[in-house]
């Protein structure tokens, strides 16, 4: 009976899902002003707490955040935190090694109290320390789309 | 009247992708023996010493009594529908399955009516999931007798089981 | 010694086939906000959440992680339940536990789905995921292509429930027609219910026996929708619930007992030993620990309405008799004289239950919200006229095996 108790290897058939998950109208707003370079983010009125990006319940104080709440702010900011990737996924399961190394960082933006996570560039990973200041890189034709902001740079 | 209709506002997407394939899934063996079976034309289930019974395609445990289902047990070629259902006629474009359309790969005759079946082989406790072929829709009914149809030249594949029909 | 749980507050979204306008956490942070609104507890008094969904559905793997802080979560205990089809009872029974074991005061249980953000149909990739491994491992022994298609076919018009109903109509009589009126009753119920989603206001049987065949014998007005929305609920200790609410509604029992899998083919394709699916072995011993629990003896007396999970008509008649509301075959003769409409005697589902309203994940929570609403009379047009004592609430998933029964009443019981 050991022979049919071994496990065996199961080829596989293609199949991929597909996802379009809806963003919500703050996230749309957030999206939609990056076409004019503009950094949207909320001031909740109940603890002042702002988030970048925009979000419309606040998770300290629990206040309905809305429209008129939302404020722009400028695209510097500090690195509190970072890390710096040597491979990336295929999306299939694989992993590819990169040729350069990238440098991920955590941004606390002027005036917004909550970070983002933005790929790095324009320094060497030996020269990246917390503290770092950064300003925002647009790339060159800004349509509205997330892709719109390329990269943080040193300031 | 019909239904009553709640439109919403479409706010922007973000696409993505899941590559399901992309997972190495395990299994175990104990189709081999089966379809070894099936090359000499045989039904091979398994046996349970718990409860005595014959589970078609073999399984490893028992479901009712959870005893590993070591016995292996003959069962015959000829069975009962228990269940079925009828599918209305299949053109091109109504089914996808792993993104084909099987009238358009040929596997299914354009406007061809499935009727897919539990059958009972005679000797066993399971249904086994198939389909009928070689009858008229009408006809069938929970008690009708069957018997397999067997492959021309059996490879030891589960195609080599390619259906059943009334007897 | 276990304490007293009542259920003190519902909230829900507005179930469509398409929420565009909120991403999932404003879509779960809506129900679990009503909930407390309704209960009128405040975010600071709630000490733990249980939270759930299908696994993989809407294409987002921990999506407890990410909408944490839109409940309220942070800095509390969350705790994710997915049980499949039950994911939604599971939940709702998932709550009680750490209120009647003492452990917290209040907990807010919520549950969702968002079908609308995945492309595949019925957004069943995270099921494809588990059924999957099953189909290659077949494939790579040569599985007959005609047969995998004809399985397609039974997979895509309603599973296992297409047997299951063949099953049932066979060993009780009922018809095809009886189908009909099941379906032109949830979507009539769902009419009255505001937060419902496939809603017909006098949607007749004619209504439904119009509509196309889609594999014997369901017809496309018999299946569910595939919708999104999310639904919460506030449970709280005896003293609280006592002071936030005129009428909690008590759990009394509970029970979640499942049976060997009896879907079309068992793990590496083995057969599958149970040989009638709507036998539902699962529900009928959840139902007898749940009543037992409750002190409930005779479930036709006691019972006075019942929450059930029947995204397919024939799962209304079949689990209606499983949790003994019904003697056996004979819950069909009892929809033909009305027995089970919202004014009749035993209703049935007049929420529209999840036959008008499927968000999966939280289709089974939404059974034990309705009846809750229905004990604390606030089910507002879908109210029943009748008094309600005692209400049983009812989820069905897994490999069609899992069950889920909750028993609620308007007095803690014993």
């Amino acid at each position: 009976m050991k022979s049919e108790s071994e496990i065996i290897d199961v080829k596989t058939l293609p199949f991929t899902a597909n996802f379009i998950w809806a963003t919500g109208f703050m996230m749309q707003r957030f999206i939609e002003e990056l076409a004019s370079r503009k950094i949207l983010g909320v001031k909740c009125p109940g603890c002042g707490y702002t988030y970048v990006p925009p979000r419309s319940r606040c998770g300290k104080c629990y206040a309905k955040i809305e429209e008129e709440n939302l404020v722009t702010l400028s695209g510097k900011g500090t690195l509190v935190s970072y890390t710096t990737g040597h491979v990336a996924l295929d999306g299939q399961g694989n992993f590819i090694d990169l040729q350069e190394p990238a440098i991920i960082g955590a941004i606390k933006l002027e005036d917004a109290d909550s970070t983002i996570f933005m790929p790095i560039e324009g320094i060497e990973p030996r020269d990246v320390v917390e503290g770092l200041k950064v300003e925002l890189q647009w790339r060159e034709e800004t349509k509205g789309e997330l892709e719109d902001i390329r990269c943080f740079k040193p300031a | 009247m019909g239904f009553i209709k709640d439109e919403r506002p479409q706010t922007i997407c973000v696409e993505g992708t899941w590559s399901l394939s992309s997972y190495h899934y395990k299994g175990s063996k104990l189709l081999e023996q089966y379809v070894k079976g099936l090359k000499q034309k045989k039904l091979i289930g398994s046996f349970c010493p718990g409860c005595a019974k014959v589970i078609l395609p073999p399984r490893n445990l028992c479901g009712r009594c959870h005893r590993i289902m070591d016995g292996r047990k003959t069962v015959s070629d000829r069975g009962t529908i228990t269940c079925y259902t009828v599918s209305p006629a299949i053109t091109k474009g109504k089914l996808k399955v792993l993104g084909m359309d099987p009238v358009e790969t040929g596997l299914i005759k354009d406007g061809e009516i499935l009727i897919p079946v539990f059958v009972r082989f005679d000797g066993s406790d399971s249904n086994t999931d198939t389909i009928l072929l070689n009858a008229e829709p009408k006809a069938v009914h929970i008690g009708m007798r069957v018997k397999v149809i067997w492959a021309k030249e059996p490879q030891g594949a589960l195609s080599d089981f390619e259906g059943v029909e009334p007897i | 010694m276990k304490r007293n749980a009542a259920i003190i507050g519902c909230g829900q979204t507005k179930h469509s086939s398409k929420r565009r306008d909120v991403n999932v956490a404003e879509m779960v942070s809506e129900a679990v906000y009503n909930a407390l609104e309704d209960a009128q507890v405040s975010m600071r008094e709630v000490d733990a959440f249980i939270v759930g969904n299908m696994p993989g559905f809407g294409g987002i793997a921990q999506p407890e992680q990410w909408l944490g802080d839109w409940i309220g979560a942070a800095g509390k205990p969350v705790i994710r339940i997915a049980t499949g089809g039950t994911t939604g009872g599971s939940v709702g029974q998932g709550a009680y536990y750490p209120v009647a074991s003492g452990l917290h005061d209040v907990v807010v249980a919520v549950a969702w789905e968002k079908h609308s953000d995945s492309k595949e149909a019925g957004a069943t990739s995270g099921l494809l995921h588990v059924g999957l491994g099953n189909l290659f491992h077949a494939a790579s022994y040569g599985l007959n292509l005609k047969n995998l298609m004809a399985m397609s076919m039974v997979g895509a018009a309603a599973g296992v429930a297409v047997y299951q109903a063949v099953f049932y109509m066979h060993r009780s009589g009922c018809t095809i027609e009886h189908f009909d009126m099941v379906a032109a009753k949830a979507r009539r119920n769902a009419a009255r219910n505001k937060y419902a989603h496939l809603q017909w206001p006098g949607c007749t049987p004619e209504d439904i026996a119009e509509t196309e065949l889609l594999a014997y014998p369901f017809r496309y007005g018999h299946i569910c929708p595939a919708s999104d929305g999310a639904s919460a609920i506030v449970v709280a200790e005896e003293n609280l619930a006592r002071k936030k609410a005129r009428r909690p509604a008590w759990y009394k029992g509970l029970a979640s007992y499942s049976d060997e899998e009896n879907q079309l083919q068992s793990e590496n394709f083995g057969g599958v030993g149970v040989l009638d699916p709507s036998e539902q072995r699962g529900c009928w011993v959840s139902a007898m620990k749940a009543y037992a629990m409750a002190g409930i003896k005779d479930p036709q007396k006691e019972i006075d309405m019942a929450e059930l999970y029947q995204p397919f008509p024939s799962q209304e008649l079949i689990f209606a008799e499983r949790l003994g509301l019904f003697d056996e075959g004979t819950a069909w003769m009892a929809l033909e004289k009305g027995e089970t409409d919202i004014n009749g005697r035993m209703p049935l589902d007049p929420s529209g239950g999840v036959n008008a309203t499927n968000a999966i994940g939280s289709s089974a929570m939404q059974r034990i919200l309705e009846c809750a609403l229905q004990i604390m009379g606030k089910a507002e047009e879908h109210q029943v006229p009748k008094k309600v004592s005692n209400a049983v609430a009812h989820g069905w998933g897994g490999v069609t095996n899992y069950s889920t029964v909750t028993v609620l009443g308007d007095s803690p019981g014993r």
